[in-house]
């Protein structure tokens, strides 16, 4: 089944309207003494647990909006705050 | 008529509260590996723990395509074994795998593709695997109905044939291990959900699980597209990436496609399953995910693409549609560790959806390892660290993308 997502201007639209972009993981690290290794680490390594986690999404099929949204990829489904 | 009596593949075994080994999951490279644990090292005390029903993941949901067409020197030796081993193990399990050795065509539709195809082709051939470049004409002989006019978007421009592909039975595989494992001690538990690692000074101890806490001294973790949700139980990161892929079938129809086929650019492979359907798969949903949830859009977007390439096969209806996990690493090729962190902690994980064709090679090195501790040769290539080391394996041109990262 798919599944809508909520869109702070469009409201609730398919989740093929959007764009994954990732779990909301904080800064990137500054470039200064970043090691290779740790670079490696924030661009490929994830901790993908079974719980909600903050999300990026593009909304490319409607607004243009990037936003955040809280989803639990043990359900695929948006979770309501 | 003492033929037609059933008979239990495998046995049902009590639950023991300590094993020397326990492997977290129920599939395909879960079962090789105690399979082989038992058979070739004489390991026999080893646990397969099941949250499910074994073949709940991948192995039961692929579309069961085999092929050693790789792109690097390392993956082409592993999955060139792999398809070796069907025959291998159809005897030896006493058991018919189904291995249908139909070739596997890819179309391309690109310049580009086709200087890659000329690459892979002479990789194969180079280390002794079959495949040959093919015109759009001879493409078109193989594969009934297949469109080369100028009339495509992307018109054909050549194929790679690779004779030594095809397809085997996965559900035969499943339970043709499982039969095996059996028969060597191995014990199997079903609905029996791994809930929690212990370890004790840098050494796995066992685990927590639905049915109670099952101590071992070595710890399998084969869990498929949850491998990364399982490594995430002590904290572990990993580059995987939990992707749903879908796969569908038609009603069945008289046999006319005789080979596996698949078109990078139409996100599209197809093959006509014995009974007469097109098994055909498509692409993945973009968000991490551990869900089977299949969508119409891909339904549609499968539709589109195979009467695209095929026109004769509009207003054949699908039948059913199902998806499973695809464990996406950045490089396309496998992660096979041993002592990851841990003594005794072991991960075979990041398979894709190129896990099928290799479960039973796996199993083999992944028990090999477990039994002696030392790395085989043929798993150097495939350790995590690569990915730190900026050393990707080569399957792919560039780093994967999945989600966005900077
Ligand atoms: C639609 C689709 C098409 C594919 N097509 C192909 C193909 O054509 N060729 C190919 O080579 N590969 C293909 N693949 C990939 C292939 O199916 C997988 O890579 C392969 O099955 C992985 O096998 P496995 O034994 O590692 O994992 P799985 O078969 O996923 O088994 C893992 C098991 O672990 C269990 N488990 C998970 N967590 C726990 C826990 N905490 N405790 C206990 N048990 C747990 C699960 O229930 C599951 O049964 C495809 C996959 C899909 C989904």
């Amino acid at each position: 089944m798919t599944f809508r997502l909520t869109c702070p201007v469009c409201g609730k639209r398919d989740v093929y309207e959007f764009t994954f972009g990732g779990q909301e993981r904080g800064p990137r690290p500054g470039q200064e003494g970043l090691s290779a290794e740790d670079h490696f680490r924030w661009t490929q390594y994830r901790l993908i647990p079974y719980a909600p986690g903050e999300e990026w999404w593009y909304h490319a099929q409607g607004c243009g909006l990037w936003f955040k949204t809280t989803r639990d990829p043990a359900t695929n489904r948006e979770v309501e705050e | 008529m003492s033929y037609l009596r059933l008979r239990r593949l495998w046995k049902p075994s009590p639950l023991k509260r300590r094993y020397e080994v326990v492997i977290i999951g129920g599939g395909i490279h879960g079962l090789a590996t105690a399979y082989y644990l038992a058979r070739h090292h004489g390991i026999r005390d080893v646990a397969v723990l099941e949250s499910q029903y074994i073949g709940f993941g991948g192995s039961g949901r692929n579309t069961a395509i085999v092929r050693a067409n790789q792109r690097t020197v390392e993956n082409v030796r592993l999955y060139e074994e792999g398809l070796k081993l069907w025959r291998v193990l159809t005897d030896e399990l006493d058991y018919n795998l189904m291995f249908f050795n139909c070739g596997v065509l890819g179309l391309g539709h690109s310049e580009a593709s086709v200087s890659a195809f000329r690459m892979l082709c002479n990789t194969h051939n180079f280390l002794g695997v079959k495949s040959e470049l093919l015109d759009p004409q001879q493409c078109a002989e193989m594969i009934p109905g297949l469109d080369i006019s100028d009339r495509l978007a992307f018109p054909v421009q050549a194929g790679l044939y690779h004779p030594p592909g095809g397809v085997v039975r996965h559900d035969a595989v499943v339970w043709g291990l499982a039969k095996g494992a059996s028969a060597h001690g191995v014990h199997i538990h079903q609905g029996c959900e791994v809930q929690g690692i212990d370890t004790e000074g840098g050494r796995v101890t066992g685990v927590r699980t639905t049915l109670g806490p099952i101590g071992c001294k070595r710890l399998g973790i084969m869990a498929g597209g949850y491998g990364g949700a399982v490594a995430a139980m002590l904290g572990m990161e990993l580059p995987i990436h939990p992707l749903t892929i879908q796969a569908m079938v038609t009603h069945p129809l008289k046999p006319f496609l005789h080979h596996v086929f698949s078109s990078g650019a139409y996100h599209v492979y197809a093959n006509q399953t014995l009974k007469g359907e097109i098994a055909t798969g498509a692409h993945m949903d973009p968000q991490v995910n551990y869900t089977n949830d299949a969508t119409a859009y891909y339904l549609k977007h499968q539709a589109e693409a195979l009467t695209e390439l095929i026109p004769a096969l509009r207003g054949v209806r699908f039948m059913r549609i199902w998806a499973g996990l695809a464990d996406m690493t950045p490089d396309m090729a496998p992660i096979m560790e041993g002592n990851l962190g841990y003594d005794g902690l072991f991960l075979d994980a990041g398979w894709g959806y190129f896990g099928f064709k290799s479960g039973p090679v796996a199993g083999k090195y992944m028990a090999e390892y477990m039994a002696t501790d030392e790395r085989p040769a043929m798993l150097r290539a495939f350790q995590l660290k690569r990915f730190l080391e900026n050393r990707y394996s080569g399957e792919t041109a560039a780093a994967m993308k999945y989600g966005h990262w900077d």
